[in-house]
């Protein structure tokens, strides 16, 4: 499967400026009129369609991707697990300053433009005449009232604008030269400032001022402010406008958006309702403004009825709340109602599912034995990859070591081999050489203190494949000598247990981007955050400054860590490829992750009246956005 | 007997003046109580039908293994989610035994399920008294031996199997153990401090009786389903699942004994005015023997049948609580943690064998409530 998903990679070229620009290859097109605004445009409520996209708006050319172009109308149903995730709406809408394009490109979307010079100087050029959801012009006025007002008021922002923006602790001087342009520049490079615009869940660097102007001290009049506030029962200024600004959370539907669908209900609904954005900014060549399906209707359910809901027809468009095991009701409702049809994506995490032990375990016995490689070596031969595959996923995924997907350019054959075979007799032989050659009565192995050699996997008890992997990966490591003991938890009990040191080995998906390009950082590799389960205290250490947590004491992981701080410092995309490189390679050999299987197809459950969904893509979370890379303002309903 | 000329019937023994009238029955009057209650029983047909078949159910425990096929935990990777097979005896028309046929598992690729197509040319005949998995009897002695056994390499799945290819029937009836158990040892517990603290607090009054019915209170205003997640995040996690098993049903037993104890404590107030109380007290009888000689056996027969009654809510508490995951656990087998492992659509919608449990389940508590409402009746014997 992985020929379909080559990505080229762009790139990030140093010593010559490159320059992002939108496809923009067609002529400028007459532009129709949304039958969506036709009233309110005739009743004088809207303005029309020319006046409302921006002068040079983005033009899609749907055929050349291999889409046809569609017609306007319709409403999507679709269905989120939980109150929060409205803010999937700005995840699918994929409205980025930057974005990923299907062959995961950086391409310029809400900018018409981005000169980036050696990733030191990047200036953003605006469309001009682009718009707010409510009409108001979008300017560079925008990016510094964040700048200024927001990211760098210590009211707003007690800590000060993100990291992402800082290069060496410093933070980039931003100029906003004209109404359209706005240019960052730092001291050194910054390789990971348009990443992290396209990210799936962003940090917005501009924010709608006209709107939050009035909330905020320094613009809005003191009285109506202090009745604002007085209104909203909020404790000052601060957390108002706090409040209102979701840009990602997307609760709060007076404030102006850029995404293409725009939040229409307030409060906690069980349905939450978007209308189109008639200001959104791309177009296809035939001069439709996009999005083409007018609203959106997302309704939150309890987990366990999305495949339910999903069998019995009622939504349109779903990927979240499907699992694996739910294949086979989707493929049955599919053939009884005949209303959807079920796709199958492969997945962009690293491993389906993966063992982390823990090297900063409390135990001192145990810290000893897991922190020796050949013990981790040991357990990762001992798993019967192809059986686990057969019986939890139909062999439709791929036995793996933990390691990037081959749809990465760094990905190589011998990584994801790493100790990834099912071999008893060279585990037993690892692990006695380990030290570990005696055993109990029972015949599992004894730890030098004379405890028997119980390993205990504590899980977030969500995923049935979990407890049935780990059952399997029982029964495996019975002929290793090792003893597993599963223990189910609730999800924050065991990432507190984790971060806690009190957990000796827990069970997780892979990293999240499976799918990492050079210009991708690669801090996640490092020992730099408590949420790789392997190595809590280490990333406490980095993440607190050192305050908190405790350094890294491993070669190997000392030298994760300074190649994740040489990365930073690359300028060339050879060079990043190689830290890369070594890094994947550090991994592979110390397996701190033990993983399993990898690229197991995610169900997708699409209406079948809707047009442009691809029939193999790509289910990812960051670079991907789940469905937001596959564009879902381009989705249509056929007509009857 | 001697038959006169004239057709009367006169009894040979001589007459004996102090014989009672009543002498005839004199037997069944002075029957022991069980033999009465044993009588009256035996006329409450349901509750005679359920006793005997609870009553083999628990003599089945310690050789469950025998009749399952297979180890619990036995997984047979080439034979996932297989539905139910039924056992012949005839092929062709004439009668050969009992048998199946070999099936092969294909992977249908359009549903995305396992397909079994059996080979109906050849009938394999069961073997019996086979040996096969290894299991204990009562634990402690080993044996290979089982009822049946497949005749060939593929396994025998009565009820079917699991995603992992576990036999749903072995399953079951080593689910029987934990399940089944875990109600009598619950109730053991229960009715130690219920009737112990009850009647205590029923018998003394007062200060011990104040102090026990605010613990009592204290334990009732409880909620159940925080504290249950407390429990079971407490039990180390390195435990042996039969030793968390019996943990839990401590706990249960323990939430359980403020009714009891409430109900002993009711009795016992009304019981220690009686004049024969008050006789033993003045015989100089101590307090612990007038509560065990004289005051519980007056009630034993409600104690019966509360206890039986209560064992199927111990059963469901089990259950209940296995499901939501807090109680056993994998690897551990019950029918809580089996219909735990169903709960998604497809087991509904595809595979709906792996809800089988359900049905013992319902057939014992039935059969416990037909039980105890026959011995309720039949407890009493002088009361009509």
């Amino acid at each position: 499967m992985s020929e379909h998903y080559r990505f080229s990679i762009r790139a990030a070229s140093a010593a010559i400026a490159f320059a992002l620009t939108a496809g923009t290859a067609l002529a400028q097109v007459d532009l129709k009129p949304v039958p969506y605004w036709k009233a309110d445009v005739e009743a004088g409520k809207l303005p029309p369609v020319a006046e409302r996209v921006p002068s040079a708006p983005l033009i899609v050319d749907l055929e050349a991707k291999g889409r046809t172009i569609g017609t306007p109308g319709g409403t999507l149903k679709t269905m989120v697990t939980r109150d929060k995730d409205i803010r999937q709406m700005v995840v699918y809408g994929y409205a980025r300053l930057v974005g990923y394009d299907e062959k995961y490109n950086l391409v310029p979307d809400i900018l018409e433009s981005v000169e980036n010079i050696d990733d030191t100087k990047v200036t953003l050029k605006l469309r001009p005449g682009h718009k707010w959801s409510d009409g108001h012009p979008f300017t560079s006025e925008d990016f510094r009232y964040w700048w200024d007002d927001v990211a760098n008021n210590e009211q707003l922002q007690p800590s000060g604008p993100p990291d992402f923006l800082k290069v060496g602790g410093e933070l980039p001087s931003v100029t906003f030269p004209d109404e359209t342009t706005v240019v960052f520049e730092w001291v050194g490079p910054n390789p990971d400032f348009l990443q992290s615009l396209a990210m799936a869940s962003p940090t917005f660097i501009y924010r709608p001022a006209h709107f939050l102007k009035q909330y905020h001290e320094d613009y809005a009049d003191a009285d109506t402010l202090a009745a604002a506030i007085e209104d909203e029962r909020s404790s000052s200024w601060a957390a108002l406008h706090n409040k209102l600004d979701n840009m990602y959370k997307f609760d709060n539907p007076d404030l102006p958006t850029l995404q293409p669908w725009v939040n229409s209900t307030d409060g906690n609904k069980i349905r939450h309702q978007f209308v189109r954005n008639p200001y959104y900014h791309r177009v296809d060549s035939t001069g439709q403004q996009l999005p083409y399906i007018d609203t959106v209707e997302m309704e939150i359910v309890a987990s366990g009825l999305v495949a339910a809901k999903s069998y019995a027809g009622e939504t349109d468009l779903q990927g979240r709340g499907l699992s694996f095991s739910d294949i086979a009701v989707l493929k049955k409702g599919e053939k009884e109602n005949g209303t959807y049809t079920t796709l199958l994506w492969p997945t962009g995490v690293a491993s389906q599912l993966a063992i982390y032990p823990n090297l900063n375990v409390d135990d001192a016995g145990w810290q000893k034995v897991l922190r020796d490689v050949r013990v981790r070596r040991a357990l990762s031969l001992g798993i019967d990859r192809e059986g686990l595959n057969k019986a939890l996923f139909f062999n439709l995924a791929t036995p793996a070591a933990m390691s990037v997907l081959p749809e990465s350019p760094m990905y190589q054959e011998k990584f994801r081999e790493a100790y990834a075979a099912h071999d008893v007799a060279a585990a037993n032989e690892m692990l006695d050489e380990a030290g570990l050659d005696k055993k109990g009565p029972d015949g599992i192995r004894l730890l030098p203190d004379g405890r028997p050699m119980e390993l205990i996997i504590e899980t977030a008890g969500e995923r049935q494949e979990e407890e049935n992997a780990l059952q399997i990966i029982t029964d495996n490591w019975k002929d290793i000598g090792v003893k597993l003991v599963m223990r189910p938890l609730d999800r924050d009990i065991l990432r507190n247990r984790v971060f806690a040191g009190t957990t000796m080995a827990s069970v997780w998906y892979g990293w999240d981007d499976g799918l990492p390009q050079p210009f991708t950082s690669p801090s996640y590799l490092a020992p730099r955050y408590q949420d790789f389960l392997a190595w809590p205290k280490w990333g406490q250490y980095y993440q607190t400054g050192g305050t908190a947590g405790e350094k890294p004491d491993l070669p190997e992981a000392i030298r994760l860590m300074d190649l994740a701080s040489a990365w930073e410092k690359a300028t060339t995309t050879e060079e990043r490829s190689e830290i890369w490189t070594e890094m994947l390679a550090i991994h592979a050999d110390q397996v701190y992750g033990i993983g399993t299987v990898n690229q197991a197809p995610q169900p997708i459950v699409v209406s079948d009246k809707l047009r442009n969904v691809p029939e193999r893509a790509m289910w990812a979370w960051d670079p991907g956005a789940h469905f937001g890379v596959h564009r879902t303002d381009e989705f249509f309903f056929a007509a009857e | 007997m001697t038959q006169l000329p004239d057709g009367r019937y006169v009894d040979d023994a001589p007459f004996d003046a102090d014989a009672g009238l009543t002498t005839p029955e004199r037997a069944d009057l002075d029957a022991p109580n069980a033999l009465l209650v044993w009588r009256k029983f035996r006329r409450h047909k349901l509750g005679l039908i359920s006793g005997a078949f609870l009553l083999l159910c628990y003599l089945l425990l310690p050789v469950a293994g025998f009749f399952a096929p297979y180890a619990p935990n036995d997984r047979h990777p080439d034979h996932q989610y297989k539905a139910p097979e039924s056992i012949r005896l005839f092929h062709e028309g004439s009668f050969i035994g009992p048998y199946i046929y070999s099936v092969e598992e294909v992977l249908d690729m359009e549903t995305y399920t396992y397909k079994y197509i059996p080979d109906t040319d050849t009938p394999l005949p069961l073997k019996f008294f086979c040996l096969g998995d290894q299991w204990q009897v009562f634990g402690l002695i080993p044996s290979n031996r089982h009822l049946f056994c497949s005749p060939t390499e593929d396994p025998i799945f009565l009820w079917g199997s699991d995603q992992l290819g576990r036999d749903v029937f072995s399953r079951i009836l080593y689910g029987a153990q934990l399940s089944l158990t875990v109600g009598l040892i619950g109730i053991s517990v229960s009715f130690f401090f219920g009737i112990g603290l009850g009647s205590i607090a029923g018998y003394f009054g007062g200060r011990i009786d104040w102090v026990i019915q605010r613990v009592i209170e204290i334990l009732r205003s409880l909620p159940e389903l925080p504290l249950w997640l407390a429990l079971s995040a407490a039990v180390p996690s390195n435990w042996g699942p039969v030793a968390v098993f019996f943990i839990i049903s401590i706990i249960l037993g323990i939430l359980d004994w403020p009714g009891m104890a409430r109900a002993v404590r009711a009795k016992f107030l009304s019981l220690r005015e009686e004049e024969f109380v008050r006789a033993a007290e003045m015989m100089g009888a101590p307090s612990g023997r007038v509560i065990r000689r004289h005051l519980i056996p007056n009630f034993s027969s409600h104690l019966i049948a509360s206890a039986t009654l209560s064992i199927p809510a111990m059963i469901l508490g089990e259950t209940a609580l296995s499901f939501l995951g807090l109680g056993l656990r994998a690897p551990a087998v019950s029918w809580g943690v089996m219909l735990n492992d169903a709960q998604n659509l497809a087991s509904i919608e595809i595979y709906p064998w792996l809800a089988i449990p359900m049905i013992p389940i319902i057939v014992v508590v039935l059969a416990f409530n037909f039980f105890g409402d026959g011995l309720r009746d039949s407890l009493d014997p002088y009361e009509s």
